[in-house]
């Protein structure tokens, strides 16, 4: 008898679902399929279940390509040791979504029995988390054997909300949530255009971070987003959101390279003061310091690299050398200007993170810094260089100044030192934790740099330089561009983002009018079908 | 009784699936009804690697001698103990042909996959590692286990081709949670018996499985071939739990300790030390209990960010930064890191020696892959890498040797362990160190 309740009801959610999919994922090239960043994940079940629904477990870790470790999302596969964690992951959000504490709020429906299989309840829950987890309708066949093992685990339970769990369980471990797989379908001519749903995805990640609202998916369903008009309104829509900094947040870490602080350690024995909850306030610093002047003051990013104003907190109050009389745990401060400091080039975070754990690195942050800032990579240097002159403290070159001037000498070491040093050695006026010093091994730290036939001093000449740099801005344009679609930002071509590019130049190098062009541009949605893997590309043949 | 999950879930389990409970468990019962208990069989030999960045110093580690007895060198003083349960491999050469020397990679994927690699950071095939635990790893819980001593995941050498590398477990907590926390029955304990709910997760599994049959749309080749690899992580993780439904057939004399504490891991070497015998120890106690059989332990990333509090260059910046000592000939700072690493890796086999097994110890029916990125790490040099080998695989490998590879692909030692491991496999690497050449002097 259930089965034909089951059909029926099967029949009325897909027609109601899938009837009106513009030119449904089911038979697409899939043009892209990124792997979800810890903060995707947490940032999607939070949204959909609740902040409330802990997640405890272990993400797979990304590399960093191109300068963005959102490049690595779309190389990188699920290995057995990341499902292990995802499976169990799955389960425990499970158990809490239908627990008796939960169920009321998330469980939109009663079963008949709590102790009989109801097809028609759970197939209604499966079939609204299926959308927000899969961010587009599920497939009757998707949807059908959820609903079957969840009856099935009823019967062997006895308990409707243990079948439940274990087919909400089977979604949030499916790829289809794991991944976010865009699709893309003929446009007009020969070009192919990201489908509905998956434009939804895009967006509603680049922007917030996180799955598609309920109102994007109805845009995607609708296929309002195919519009102009309609993809228009639903950018401002979400651009008007306090939920952008969320996005542009994750942005700037990558961009920033700031999660290389989970693996930076500091010498204690010299660096007593360095602690991990330094290193965690050092990042907050600097992402407060961007987003309120990409965003809330809607500035021009180019004063990024000279921008007087920081937020610090007590630990930090006590490397910049200030002092911290404040109840709030986060003050805005306005460096003076005998303090050297010149935008985030100077905070704390971008000056230790690119150092070793005793010592401060020109190299490791001149190369760091054209890499973050003008996408300009430095080659590895040659095999088999000798480095001893540079170590030698206890010899006549007592900066390390001196000391990597001397090694560039050598014509093929100099080809790169005098690419990236020139920045690094501006900044040699802070120590490896970002400490302001005036000499190094009892001589003064001569500051001045040249660098692309322009000579500027200390880090303030550096920000000065940085700030005047039209590559920088450009370097902004692209490396978001790679950040949204997910591509290696080396790949990319200056007419890729032209258009955006253009928005943020004559808007005086405005973040949101670089966001809004891009996302308006005809380019993002945009897609080169991929060279299909054999003739019989459908998994479902094999 | 073979087990076999379909038969579980598609046979009379099914049935019983309505029941619940304890017809559920009559699966696994005989008709006495004790839980299927040891069958008897040998005890399996388990595959380790370590990994340590930066190398040694060739004038201090390099035996005078080859063969037996050689006299023990200043850089292998620390393993010393084990000198009569270890072959030494000197002279061995890395041939990258037409790929460039990436610098801390090259030797890295040449040792571990016996092939030069095309582009750096990545492996371009599987690693060794997995190459045994395809044939060796059926029927035990975790087809392999990776840990990282410096408290970093990415600081794992194993993996299944390309940017996929396993994620280390980066603190002996995590090691422990995985290895011994939910999932985990301890089979010296009388009162073993399958969890039930771990039949449901099968059932769980069976149906996200089932999902690659309802893939429509068109993939390319690379898209392709990572939603395989996704699938391919499921179908383990189902052989997990058909493993963790059957009592190991082993019978291990150890006891599991409580969870450790959280403690500070990352590169400071006296953190090192506190944290890789706590490691080293859980991984022994999964081999001994029959959880894994493969368990791979790296101490560092290949340029080795090791250091010592108090020396602001650290392992890595001395190597390239050390001038060379005019009279010894050597950096000697380098030269005590590169101690530092034997005396960790020292540690790890003191684990493993430390339980005993039926005539041996677990350190004898294991064998150990010591492996490092560079010969010599001033100029990044390949040639003459050192490879370290210790255990005697359960008698099939002879050991106490000095071998002198003479220029002979790195790949040799590679595949002997394989012939050792019991692979039938007749030759391992690629390009000029494709070989089918082991070191039969060391095959019992």
């Amino acid at each position: 008898m259930h089965k034909r309740v089951l059909v029926a009801v099967l029949t009325v959610f897909v027609l109601a679902g899938m009837s009106q999919v513009p030119a449904s994922s089911a038979s697409g090239e899939v043009v892209s399929m990124r792997r979800l960043t810890e903060q995707e994940y947490r940032n999607s079940i939070a949204d959909i279940f609740g902040k409330d629904i802990a997640v405890q477990g272990v993400f797979e870790p990304g590399k960093r390509i191109g300068g963005l470790v959102a490049a690595s999302a779309a190389i990188l596969s699920v290995t057995p040791v990341g499902f292990d964690s995802y499976s169990k992951m799955a389960d425990s959000i499970a158990v809490q979504v239908t627990s008796e504490k939960a169920r009321g709020r998330l469980v939109s429906c009663k079963p008949a029995s709590a102790a009989q299989p109801d097809d028609a309840c759970s197939a209604q829950v499966f079939g609204h988390y299926g959308l927000m987890l899969f961010r587009r309708p599920l497939t009757g066949d998707e949807l059908q054997s959820r609903v079957k093992l969840a009856a099935n685990m009823t019967k062997a339970s006895g308990d409707f909300y243990t079948g439940l769990r274990y087919g909400l369980a089977s979604l949030l471990q499916s790829s289809n949530f794991l991944f976010r797989i865009e699709v893309a379908v003929p446009g007009s001519g020969k070009d192919y255009r990201l489908d509905a749903y998956s434009r939804a995805s895009r967006l509603s990640y680049l922007m917030w971070d996180t799955t598609p609202d309920a109102e994007l998916l109805k845009a995607a369903q609708s296929n309002e987003l195919g519009s102009p008009a309609g993809l228009a309104g639903q950018v401002d829509r979400l651009m008007a959101s306090p939920r952008l900094d969320t996005g542009m947040r994750a942005f700037f870490s990558d961009m920033l390279q700031l999660d290389t602080f989970d693996n930076v350690s500091k010498d204690a024995l010299l660096y007593p003061k360095w602690s991990v909850q330094l290193a965690a306030a050092a990042r907050e610093e600097t992402l407060r310091t961007t987003i309120d002047l990409a965003l809330h003051d809607n500035g021009d990013i180019r004063e990024l690299m000279t921008t007087p104003k920081t937020y610090i907190n007590r630990n930090l109050a006590a490397i910049y050398g200030v002092p911290f009389n404040f109840d709030e745990e986060w003050v805005p401060l306005d460096f003076a200007p005998g303090q050297g400091r010149s935008g985030i080039v100077t905070q704390i975070s971008m000056l230790s993170m690119f150092s070793h754990p005793g010592r401060s690195s020109p190299t490791e942050r001149g190369v760091a810094l054209m890499d973050i800032f003008l996408c300009e990579p430095t080659p590895t240097p040659p095999n088999n260089v000798d480095f001893s002159i540079v170590n030698n403290t206890d010899g006549p070159l007592k900066t390390v100044r001196e000391r990597l001037m001397a090694h560039a000498t050598n014509a093929i070491c100099a080809s790169c030192h005098t690419h990236s040093d020139p920045i690094g050695l501006s900044l040699e006026g802070f120590d490896t934790i970002g400490r302001h010093r005036g000499t190094e091994n009892g001589q003064a730290i001569d500051v001045s740099a040249t660098i692309q036939g322009k000579s500027f001093v200390g880090a303030q000449g550096l920000g000065r330089f940085l700030h005047d740099n039209p590559k920088y801005p450009a370097c902004v344009a692209r490396k978001l561009y790679s950040y949204a679609k997910g591509v290696d930002s080396q790949d990319v071509e200056p007419k890729d983002f032209k258009v955006a590019y253009k928005a943020f130049s004559d808007s005086g190098y405005r973040m949101r009018s670089l966001l809004k062009g891009m996302a308006e541009s005809e380019d993002f949605f945009h897609a080169v079908p991929p060279v299909a893997a054999a003739k019989s590309t459908k998994l479902a043949s094999q | 009784m073979k087990l076999d999950r379909r038969f579980l879930l598609r046979g009379t389990c099914q049935g019983a699936a309505a029941a619940m409970a304890l017809p559920f468990l009559d699966c696994f019962l005989d008709t006495n009804g004790q839980a299927l208990a040891a069958t008897g069989e040998r005890v399996p030999t388990r595959f380790n690697t370590f990994f340590y960045g930066l190398g040694l110093t060739k004038s201090l580690w390099v035996p005078k001698t080859a063969g037996l007895n050689y006299e023990t060198t200043i850089q292998l003083k620390p393993l010393e103990a084990f000198k009569k349960k270890m072959n030494v491999f000197s002279g061995s050469r890395v041939m990258i042909d037409d790929n460039p020397n990436f610098q801390h990679w090259s030797g890295v994927g040449a040792s571990a996959t016996g092939i030069s690699p095309s582009k750096t950071g990545l492996f371009d095939s599987k690693t060794i590692d997995q190459t045994v635990a395809d044939v060796i790893s059926r029927g035990s819980r975790f087809k392999s286990i990776a840990a990282a001593c410096a408290g970093d995941p990415k600081q794992s050498y194993s993996s299944l081709g390309g940017a996929n590398n396993l994620p280390a477990e980066a603190s002996p907590l995590s090691l422990y949670t995985r290895l011994f926390g939910p999932g985990f029955q301890d089979p010296s304990r009388g009162d073993w018996k399958p969890d039930p709910q771990i039949m449901l997760q099968q059932s769980v599994l069976s149906v996200v499985a089932e999902d690659r049959k309802r893939v429509t749309q068109n993939f390319g080749a690379s898209d392709k071939a990572r939603l395989d690899q996704y699938f391919t992580s499921v179908r383990e993780a189902e052989q997990q739990m058909a493993a963790e439904l059957k009592r190991p057939d082993i019978e291990a004399k150890v006891t599991i300790p409580t969870a450790p504490d959280e403690m500070v891991v990352n590169s400071a070497l006296p953190n090192m030390r506190l944290v890789l015998p706590l490691m080293a120890r859980l991984g022994a106690l999964a081999m001994a209990t029959d959880q894994t059989r493969v368990f791979n332990l790296s101490i560092s990333e290949p340029g080795s960010q090791m250091f010592v509090p108090g020396d602001p260059l650290g392992y890595h910046q001395s190597t390239h930064e050390e001038p060379l000592d005019p009279i010894l000939a050597y950096q000697p700072r380098v030269a005590r890191y590169n101690v530092y690493s034997m005396e960790l890796f020292a540690a790890f086999l003191t684990e493993l020696d430390s339980i005993p097994e039926g005539d041996g110890t677990l350190l004898d029916h294991s064998l150990v892959y010591g492996f490092t990125d560079v010969a010599f790490a001033k100029i990044h040099a390949l040639d003459g890498i050192p490879v370290l080998l210790a255990g005697g695989a359960s008698g099939r490998m002879k050991t106490g040797h000095h071998i002198v590879g003479d220029g002979n692909p790195v790949s040799r030692v590679g595949l002997t362990v394989q012939k050792a491991m019991g692979l039938s496999v007749d030759s391992w690497g690629g390009g000029s160190m494709e070989t089918k050449s082991p070191y039969t002097e060391l095959l019992a």
